[in-house]
């Protein structure tokens, strides 16, 4: 057995290399800014080995090191768990063929090529040609639960020729040769060809079983191996982690940058400076042309060139060394410990904390001014309920939806909802109309249409029986919730969807013929027309056992509507009609058609199905074009409408967070009405504001639609866009002019926006919408969504967060500075695209009120903190260069200034960043106003930095001045004088105890935990001093031996330790209380409002979620229904795989989204029946 | 997230609800100290009156202290000569006689002092040219690699080396009160740590001050470091370039007006970098030597705090805020639309 990838002829021997797919590579955030702050230190390091260092190597090296030592461990740590866990995957063992025997050797040993048996529930170890299972029709069931999260279980099929090769003398004759893509990402995909016996068989997806994946329902399968370890799919996808950084890290950056600046200015001043003192009258100094070439005074050059160097070691403490691995501890804590852990994000029913994926970006969610959302599963529930339908012209269905009860109250009418007790109600089901249910339907004027109504949902769909074969225990595996919701609401109707097999499907038909009468019916299914973006409908050919032969078809209306037969209009428009009555209650439609099929027309059609999919090119395409040729003149049924209720807390979330001055816009693929429905339902839009509608359903470009000129209809759009577009923003400035209280908002639909966001009047449509409260896009794609989002993003530089459950999320998610995932109920491609992931839409008001808002604050101190602490420090050295005859002479000794950053001062700093909090939880909630701060960035701003490095010069002067001119004179009773060290260890002391002190004063919160690093800190200090003083070290100056006994023996120490301090904290405290006192920020005034109310928001908590009302009650239960997490690939109108169409359309690049692809591709594996070659 | 291959099976039945702990829920227990008005006030009321009294201490402990500054190295030179040539031969008379008034009467112990200006005692070259190992004990003889470029002479190695002991100052002062000689008191002028630890008592001496140039006072080979207090003192680096050093002790009380004789040997050349020379007589006081400096600080970080209360005090009575209004708030003072 060979495996050859197509465009190389050589067949390749790779090692099997597992390696955990998913593991989030920690060591990858802030890489590159780590890689810029390696080099600065090891420059600095090599720079103090040299002699122009003013500092002992060792002291410098060694502080450097300890900081990168934290990072190490913790990579370390890390790796080592992987490492642990590939060793156990690696030696994992697998069933081999050798010698006509299967030998079991570890999974590191597999080679391309090899012949292996996976036996039930195993994992595949690689990527493998499915050869033969035992099961009837060559057939094995695998979970790619590792992939994509999705537990329905996939049906995979092997080709016919291979289907005895189950036994190891069979599979040992085995010869043959396989032709195949080179190793991609693309997880649904596959071309390639079996050669054997002479013969070129094509291989599909199909017949491909990943890696990752395992076996099911299957007792042992045969496989031969194609690519091992990196190679395999699930590999190639794993190297993509999306990196994101926040914008506070990037100012954060340009801070830095600036202090790179301000160091190099010191530095200059300092070389010119000894370059001019440099002189032979210094003779004590013995400055001589034989001296080195930094005492040289014949070379001034050289000699500043050189003290350059001296001063970037001696000043180097002003580039914080520890702050990027301090904020990193401080968010890795915030995500892992604080988001991921709270309880308020917590939602029971589908178990499901929140999820931090990346703790990159805990500050950027304090910040975030524009929300993206898509609507199903985000704002809805997604629970798809068969609400209502319509069969030729009659509306059947008595519920009101939750929509229509909001319309209602908006117009004044009370709505009284009451359930007949009887209503049938189970998972999907939510329909009540005595003249369908129970064959009552055979009294109804189109009893014939019924019936094809009710096949056609029983026939005409992809779902998978499972379990029991009876009408209550049976559950479907579906690729969508609507599809579960259509085959469910047949089994209510009476035709009870029970067995799949490859080529036939049974049902369970009571009431066809007469009342009361119960029988099995088979239909061959003959084709299956898949699903997806482009076609937005979905066929079955189907022969009765009768011979009759039907395509039952289901899709969108517009698709539907174009593919009729022209005859009974009046049920077109009547059915229209309904359409827009259910799409107006916020009910999601789709319109079922069937067509007669005469045998020679079905055969004609078939053989060039049958060549459409053996193609190797473009296989997908020609097989749309075949189905094209199929789907035509059909005969409308009528169209179901399925509810998708709001999420909870959805209304009060999204008020909540627009007081928070935050933008909502939904993005949603639904229909105009639909959306505008649920927006009016989520309180986004109301009456009182005003609406800009920019649709191209008018009656004018219908016109132009209907004369069928694409170039003409492509100019008229954009002219009529562009015009709207201009008299909406005239208007919107009318509005802003006469400062009228009108809120305004923007409803724009996907065709319009294409033209909206071309470059010449994107402009336009970015003034237009961000002077709007709220924006509604409907009928959008995957990539609009993502254009919409970056349009903001990069055209209005504000942050950006986008919240999705599907597919077709991912790139909007992507896109976007934040994206967060709904986890728990969904698919798992938004999770795994996404940054953060909760469970219900309602938790963002705690991930960005509370934790959000808490970061940012925490972070912006931290960095305006060290920002402030290693530049006072380096100032006060700074002066001090002044009096040394600009020689660099380090002024504290070298062993103070490195671990002034790594001891003395680095914990309380982390501390702040971890308990920091300037109001609670509740009044952060209580108060969204308070979000605002962040939005406009008020504790980051340049200004904010330049009072910080205003008290930091304030401090080093006083520091440095108030010590030594306090020191000139005999310093105790018995007159003796101090030296150099002793002057700069009592500075040092200052500095330590006023840095520490001037944390306590900028927090809001002080816990235990300040209490102990902050005294911990000024203790360590002591501490070190009295050992580093009382010990001889193998050093060649000890300067510090004695000096704290010295110092501490003095009256002089105490005062000064008093005094100096205080002088230095003086002006900070003015600041401090002028601000407050006459500036006040608001959370200060909240922090007064509440000053008396203890802290007791949470009391009680452990409780929440345990409490069910009876409703909740049941949705829990509902959601406790094994294997009912099926996914949804938006099957009516929100559907994924439009990124890429879309953009090959434009002609624009977009890299696959590996999810993308995995959502698109995924339906394809699903049962397919294709007539035997 | 889901790692590992086999995750996906256990992760079902189990709750996933996070423990609650007070650190995950962000609820330990805090004080949440709120800078008002009050406390301000309070707070600089407070240090005021804890620093003024402190102020008025130490700057009265200082007033009491006498002290006599003559500046001598101009007159102490003929002013026809070369300074720098003069100060560097040997064959001039470097003999100074200067008269000091005391002022007020100075009770012994009086502290003489020598202080230098200009005089980088600080420089990186300087303070870096010492070899403490050298200076402890007399089997680290050999160390002298820091001590470049006053390591060695004649490749023997100079104890003590560097430039800081090469430059060692040499004037020497005497002092009488009309014709009677006041001793002076040239022990225990170093810090004990210095005599006891730092320096050896059993190292002495060697090839001190033998090369070409001398730069300073030379030193009792028979005497050990420990011992010789002057180099002790002068060893103890200054902070700034300018310092004053102790010279000794004069154990008698000098009247006021008395006029008190000194004479100088002018030895050490402050001449050639343009550097001043002192002779300070001074006395003492628990606070040290004369130095309002850190009385006048607190007396003024005092005084502010005060005045600074009493503007705030004054700020608030013309522009009050209502403590805790809502209306201040920004969202309140500014609706949205205007």
């Amino acid at each position: 057995m060979t495996v050859k990838p197509m465009p190389s002829p050589n067949s390749r021997e790779i090692l099997c290399q597992p390696q955990n797919m998913m593991c989030l590579h920690f060591s990858q955030r802030g890489y590159l800014n780590r890689r810029v702050a390696n080099l600065y230190f090891l420059m600095i390091s090599i720079l103090s080995c040299t002699p122009v260092s003013p500092v002992s190597p060792i002291t410098n090296v060694l502080p450097l090191s300890l900081v990168l030592l934290v990072s190490l461990i913790k990579e370390a740590w890390e790796d080592w768990k992987r490492f642990q866990n590939d060793m156990a995957i690696n030696n994992t063992p697998v069933d081999v063929l050798l010698d006509q025997k299967w030998i079991s050797v570890p999974w590191k040993k597999l080679q391309v090529g090899d012949i292996i048996r996976v036996k039930q529930d195993g994992f595949f170890p690689a990527d493998l040609l499915f050869l033969a299972s035992p099961n009837p029709d060559g057939v094995c069931y695998t979970e790619t639960a590792n992939l994509d999260g999705e537990t329905n279980l996939k049906i995979r099929k092997a080709l016919e020729k291979t289907w005895d090769y189950l036994t190891p003398e069979r599979v040992s004759e085995f010869k043959g040769e396989v032709q195949c893509e080179q190793p991609n990402n693309s997880l649904y995909t596959f071309t390639g060809n079996l050669i054997i016996q002479n013969q070129t068989l094509p291989l599909s997806p199909n017949q491909i079983l990943l890696r990752g994946c395992s076996l099911r329902n299957t007792e042992f399968i045969v496989g031969a191996v194609i690519f091992t370890g990196h190679e395999t799919k699930v590999m190639m996808n794993a190297m993509k982690i999306p990196s994101k950084r926040s914008t506070l890290e990037k100012k954060l950056d340009k801070l830095i940058l600036t202090l790179f600046c301000v160091l190099f200015c010191m530095c200059l001043l300092g070389a010119v400076g000894s370059g001019i003192f440099i002189n032979r009258k210094y003779y004590y100094l013995q400055f001589s042309k034989n001296s080195d070439a930094q005492s040289n005074p014949d070379n001034r050059f050289a000699v500043a060139a050189l003290t350059m160097f001296t001063l970037i070691t001696l000043y180097s403490p002003i580039i914080p060394i520890s702050l990027y691995v301090s904020v990193e501890m401080i968010k890795f804590i915030q995500s892992t410990q604080f988001i991921n852990n709270d309880l308020h994000m917590y939602h029971f029913e589908s178990n499901t904390p929140a999820l931090a994926r990346t703790s990159n970006l805990n500050e950027e969610l304090g910040q975030v001014e524009y929300i993206f959302s898509d609507k199903t599963g985000t704002l809805t529930r997604n629970l798809m309920e068969f609400f209502k339908c319509s069969i030729g012209g009659e509306i059947y269905g008595t519920g009101i939806s939750e929509i229509e009860i909001g319309t209602a109250q908006r117009n004044g009418m009370k709505v009284e909802v009451q359930k007949s007790s009887d209503a049938t109600h189970e998972k999907g089901f939510n329909f009540d109309d005595a003249r369908l249910m129970r064959g009552a339907w055979r009294n109804e004027p189109n009893p014939d249409l019924c019936k094809e109504f009710f096949r056609c949902l029983a026939i005409c769909h992809t779902v998978l029986p499972e379990g029991e074969d009876s009408p209550e225990k049976i559950r479907y595996q579906a690729a969508s919730p609507d599809e579960a919701a259509l085959v469910t609401a047949a089994k209510n109707f009476g035709f009870f969807f029970f067995k799949r097999t490859p080529t036939t499907i049974y049902v369970h038909e009571s009431h066809v013929e007469r009342m009361g009468k119960v029988e099995d019916v088979p239909y061959e299914i003959l084709n299956v027309l898949e699903f997806n973006s482009t076609r937005k409908r979905q066929s079955v050919v189907c022969r009765y056992s009768n011979g009759r032969l039907v395509l039952y078809c289901k899709g969108a209306d517009t698709v539907i509507y174009e593919r009729l037969a022209d005859r009974d209009n009046e049920l077109k428009r009547t059915s229209r009609e309904h359409l827009e009555e259910f799409g107006a209650a916020g009910l999601r439609t789709l319109c079922l058609a069937y067509r007669d099929l005469s045998s020679e027309v079905y055969e004609s059609w078939n053989e060039k199905y049958i060549q459409a999919k053996s193609s190797l090119r473009d296989r997908e395409k020609k097989l749309d074009e075949v189905a094209e040729l199929i789907e035509k003149e059909l005969v409308l049924i009528g169209c179901t409408a399925i509810e998708d209720k709001l999420q909870e807390g959805v209304p009060t979330c999204i008020e909540t967070l627009s007081k928070a001055g935050i933008k909502i816009w939904v993005l949603t693929g639904d229909k105009m009405e639909t959306a505008i429905n649920i927006a009016y339902a989520c309180k986004l839009i109301n009456n009182s504001m005003k609406q800009f509608i920019i649709s191209s359903e008018t009656d004018a470009v219908r016109e132009v639609e209907d004369r069928g000129d694409q170039v003409e209809l492509a100019r008229f759009m954009k002219e009529n866009v562009k015009n709207e577009l201009k008299r909406c923003y005239e208007e919107a400035l009318q509005y802003l002019r006469t400062g009228s209280e009108t809120k305004l908002a923007l409803v724009i639909d996907g065709k319009c926006l294409m033209y909206a966001l071309d470059p010449s009047l994107r402009v336009m449509l970015l003034n237009l919408s961000l002077n709007c409260n709220a924006v509604v896009c409907c009928r959008v794609s995957p990539l609009q969504k993502a254009q919409v989002t970056s349009l903001v993003k990069k055209g209005a530089k504000r942050i950006t967060l986008s919240i999705g459950d599907g597919a077709n999320d991912v790139s909007m998610i992507q896109a976007a500075h934040v994206g967060v995932g709904i986890s728990g109920q969904e698919g798992m491609q938004a999770v795994m695209a996404s940054d953060f992931a909760i469970a219900q839409f309602r938790f963002l008001t705690d991930l960005l009120l509370v934790h959000g808002r808490w970061s940012y604050l925490r972070i912006c101190k931290v960095v305006t903190y060290f920002f402030y602490k290693n530049l006072m420090f380096t100032l006060t050295q700074f002066w001090f260069t002044f009096h040394t005859g600009f020689s660099g002479q380090r002024f504290y000794d070298d062993w103070f200034q490195s671990l002034y950053n790594v001891i003395f001062t680095a914990l309380p700093v982390i501390v702040l960043g971890i308990f920091e909090k300037d109001v609670s939880a509740s009044l952060s909630k209580k108060y969204p106003e308070l979000y605002k701060e962040g939005i406009r960035n008020t504790f980051f701003k340049w200004r904010v930095i330049a009072i910080w490095a205003f008290f930091a010069i304030y401090q080093s002067l006083v520091f440095y001045h108030f010590v030594t001119a306090s020191s000139i004179t005999g310093m105790n009773k018995a007159g003796k004088m101090f030296g150099l060290w002793d002057v700069s260890t009592m500075a040092f002391t200052c500095v330590v105890v006023t840095v520490n002190l001037r944390l306590l004063m900028m927090s809001n919160t002080i816990t235990r935990w300040h209490h102990v690093t902050v005294g911990g800190s000024i203790l360590a200090w002591f501490i070190f001093v009295f050992i580093y003083s009382g010990i001889v070290l193998p050093k060649d100056q000890e300067n510090i031996y004695f000096v704290i006994y010295v110092l501490m023996s003095t009256i002089y120490f105490y005062l000064t330790l008093l005094l100096v301090p205080i002088a230095a904290l003086f002006c900070d405290f003015i600041y401090q209380g002028a601000q407050r006192w006459f500036f006040p920020y608001d959370y200060q005034i909240v922090q007064e409002i509440h000053r008396h109310e203890p802290d007791a928001s949470k009391v009680g908590l452990l409780e929440i979620g345990n409490q069910l009302t009876p409703d909740e009650a049941r949705r829990y239960a509902i959601m406790q229904l094994p294997g009912e997490k099926s996914k949804h690939t938006g099957f009516a109108f929100d559907s994924p795989g439009y990124e890429s169409f879309f953009a090959s359309q434009a002609g624009v690049f977009v890299p696959q989204k590996a999810w993308d692809v995995a959502r698109r591709a995924s339906m394809k594996s699903r049962p397919k029946t294709s007539r035997k070659n | 997230m889901s790692s590992g291959e086999g995750s996906s099976q256990s992760s079902s039945k189990k709750s996933r609800q996070p423990k609650y702990s007070r650190f995950t829920q962000q609820e330990l227990p805090a004080c949440k100290p709120i800078l008002t008005p009050g406390l301000v006030v309070t707070t600089f009321i407070l240090v005021g009156v804890i620093f003024i009294p402190i102020g008025l201490l130490s700057l009265s402990a200082s007033e009491r202290v006498v002290e006599i500054v003559d500046r001598y190295d101009e007159d102490c030179i003929p002013s026809d000569q070369e300074k720098t040539a003069f100060i560097q031969s040997d064959k001039t008379n470097k003999t100074c006689v200067r008269s000091l008034t005391v002022p007020k009467k100075m009770q012994h112990p009086v502290y003489i002092y020598y202080q230098l200006d200009n005089f980088y005692q600080n420089h990186r070259r300087y303070v870096k040219s010492r070899s403490d190992k050298q200076l402890r004990n007399p089997e680290n003889e050999d160390l002298t690699s820091p001590c470049e470029p006053e390591a060695r002479v004649d490749n023997k190695p100079i104890v003590p080396c560097g430039l800081v002991a090469w430059s060692l100052f040499n004037d020497t002062y005497g002092f009488s009160v009309g014709g009677m000689n006041l001793s002076v008191n040239k022990k225990d002028i170093a810090w004990d740590s210095d005599k006891n630890y730092k320096f050896g008592s059993k190292v002495y001496p060697k090839n001190f001050q033998q090369g070409s140039l001398i730069g300073g006072g030379k030193l009792d080979e028979k005497i050990p470091l420990s011992e010789q207090e002057d180099l002790l003192v002068w060893m103890r680096t200054a902070a700034l370039p300018s310092f004053r050093k102790l010279y000794g002790r004069i154990e008698q009380d000098l009247e006021a007006n008395e006029m008190i004789t000194v004479v100088i040997q002018n030895n050490y050349n402050a001449y050639a970098f343009g550097g001043k020379k002192k002779l300070v007589l001074s006395t003492t006081t628990w606070i040290g030597g004369k130095n309002s400096f850190l009385g006048l600080g607190y007396i003024t970080i005092g005084g502010l705090c005060l005045f600074i209360a009493t503007t705030f005090i004054v700020m608030y009575l013309i522009k009050p805020r209502p403590y805790g209004d809502p209306s201040y708030l920004s969202w309140n003072r500014n609706p949205p639309g205007n």
